[in-house]
């Protein structure tokens, strides 16, 4: 059934990539091989501002298809073509290397908003970057290996992975949901303003650390919370009773430390889950 | 096989690695050579020792980038700067760990004469703490950020007065590409609270942060530790508007914590 599925979705999204490329003659696609079949594969995707997607198919090479600005250049509006020529080349174009299979993608020397989808084989260990001034998300998803995200502006999403994953996003939410993790890798979430929403399989191993200042944190695992960490401190807080007018109370209010400690089925690598204003979700799948 | 050689075959000797045939060589020069069979039975319990440590495997990919790495440093690649100094890297990873062994083998020769259950204990303590400083400090290196995340948490393990160590967290906090990365070798700061070291690290640290996060994180040490230095830092961030609301709003809060 899944399976099915996911090759409908697959043809779908050839077919619309089809379209994509019919429908905007400045859609660029790029194909790398990678060189090295003994090596493990990654993929570098960094100093770029925009949306960026990766995700895995059953191919064997990596695919990056991105849209040019008009005649790929800085702004043809403000920078039109000499009369009657028509541009061939030049910089500030998306740049490509391959070495000992890392791919990496990034920009020669001018950054411009794009919308980059880079397509791996399954079996890929992505590191993907992007800087602040857009808006748009980091998307991975049906790859399996060390995956490492950071955005700088936007989400980031990470559905139908297996590996390990080490996110950041300075404002956004970062959701996460992993089919298989591996049993010795560390892993951590982070975001300033955003929810971390983490799905791990039923029989992850763990040692969770989690940490939000402003929100709370929801799980259906069993969780077995360490006692000894997370202390509870007791503040005094003198606040004006405003009850029938009059009385003054002093009042005494636990508060816990913000960091919640504990282990699922018995304990493993450590996780951390940080955020100072969202909240914290860990799904069991 | 002379005293040097069979040295060399100790530790396979010991996870039972060495082949037959080599097995066989050191096994007769034990059986001829007095000074190398004690020295073998004194470092036989440090083995074990180490044994007993939580075992780290190497990664699937481990091999992969050790090839990987290894072929760009044949080639001469000098010019690929993730993997140019990465050979020489592990080169010294691997001296390194032969040269505590070496250094562990001449200091219990040193105290061979009044060795005692106790101080043999003690001194196998100081080993296991070096090897776990070593599996600290080498993690920390990696180029995947989920590794030296491995390499952070073992930091919690080594002692707190391990100043190699706890100059590789500080080194994490400031340089480490990854943001999630100082976030985790900021928390690791706080076993090495005491010393004065880690306080003005903190301090230089906080105003080369840019992650919100991670400032949020070292205004939090900084409030545990108590550290009234922090003061004018913290009211210079209150008062910078290029910062983030939230981490203005904390560091107002730590100002009252502190003051």
């Amino acid at each position: 059934m899944n399976k099915t599925v996911l090759g409908f979705g697959l043809a779908a999204l050839a077919a619309s990539v089809l379209t994509a490329q019919d429908a905007n003659p400045l859609r660029q696609s790029i194909k790398v091989p990678f060189s090295d079949a003994t090596a493990q594969r990654k993929l570098v995707v960094e100093g770029l501002v925009g949306a960026i997607t990766v995700r895995g198919y059953e191919g064997k090479e990596a695919v990056v298809e991105y849209t040019g600005r008009a005649g790929n250049s800085r702004s043809s509006a403000n920078n039109p073509p000499p009369a009657g020529m028509h541009r061939i080349g030049g910089g500030r174009d998306m740049e490509i290397t391959e070495d000992h299979n890392t791919i990496r993608v990034g920009h020669g020397s001018f950054m411009f908003p794009t919308d980059i989808v880079i397509q791996v084989p399954v079996d890929t260990s992505v590191n993907v970057s992007s800087l602040a001034g857009g808006a748009g998300g980091i998307s991975i998803e049906n790859v399996s290996g060390e995956i490492e995200a950071s955005n700088m502006a936007g989400p980031v999403t990470i559905t139908n992975a297996s590996g390990s994953v080490v996110a950041h996003s300075m404002a956004g939410k970062i959701t996460v949901t992993l089919n298989k993790v591996m049993p010795d890798k560390s892993m951590s979430f982070s975001t300033m303003n955003g929810d971390i929403d983490v799905t791990l399989p039923a029989d992850t191993k763990a040692r969770l650390k989690m940490k939000t200042d402003n929100g709370d944190i929801f799980t259906d695992f069993d969780v077995t919370l360490d006692p000894q960490k997370g202390a509870t401190t007791v503040e005094e807080q003198k606040s004006k009773g405003t009850k029938n007018g009059k009385d003054t109370r002093t009042r005494y209010r636990a508060r816990l430390d913000s960091t919640t400690n504990g282990i699922i089925n018995g304990g493993g690598p450590e996780m951390q889950f940080t955020t100072f204003n969202g909240r914290i979700v860990i799904h069991k799948k | 096989m002379n005293c040097d050689q069979a040295k060399l075959f100790f530790a396979e000797h010991w996870s039972g690695t060495l082949p037959d045939q080599e097995e066989i060589e050191l096994e007769r020069h034990l059986g001829s050579c007095e000074a190398c069979r004690a020295e073998a039975e004194r470092l036989a319990p440090l083995w074990s020792g180490l044994a007993s440590l939580p075992s780290e495997e190497p990664g699937p990919d481990m091999r992969g980038r050790f090839y990987e790495t290894l072929a760009a440093y044949r080639d001469g690649a000098a010019t690929a700067k993730t993997s140019a100094h990465r050979p020489l890297r592990l080169v010294w990873q691997i001296a390194a760990g032969v040269a505590l062994l070496v250094a562990g083998g001449g200091a219990g020769y040193a105290v061979r004469g009044q060795s005692s259950g106790p101080s043999e204990l003690a001194q196998l303590r100081g080993e296991v703490n070096s090897m776990r400083q070593l599996v600290a400090l080498s993690l920390l290196q990696q180029q995947s950020a989920s590794e030296r995340l491995r390499g952070v948490s073992w930091a919690y393990r080594v002692e707190s007065s391990d100043t190699e160590v706890l100059s590789a967290l500080v080194s994490a906090v400031n340089h480490d590409p990854n943001i999630n990365v100082r976030l985790a070798a900021v928390d690791a700061l706080h076993p090495f609270a005491g010393s004065a070291t880690t306080r003005d690290a903190v301090l230089q640290s906080l105003p080369r942060q840019s992650a919100p996060i991670v400032q949020v994180a070292l205004i939090d040490l900084l409030v545990d530790l108590k550290e009234r230095d922090a003061l004018k830092e913290l009211e210079r961030m209150v008062s910078d508007s290029s910062i983030d609301s939230d981490v203005r709003q904390h560091a107002q809060w730590a100002l009252e914590k502190l003051q």
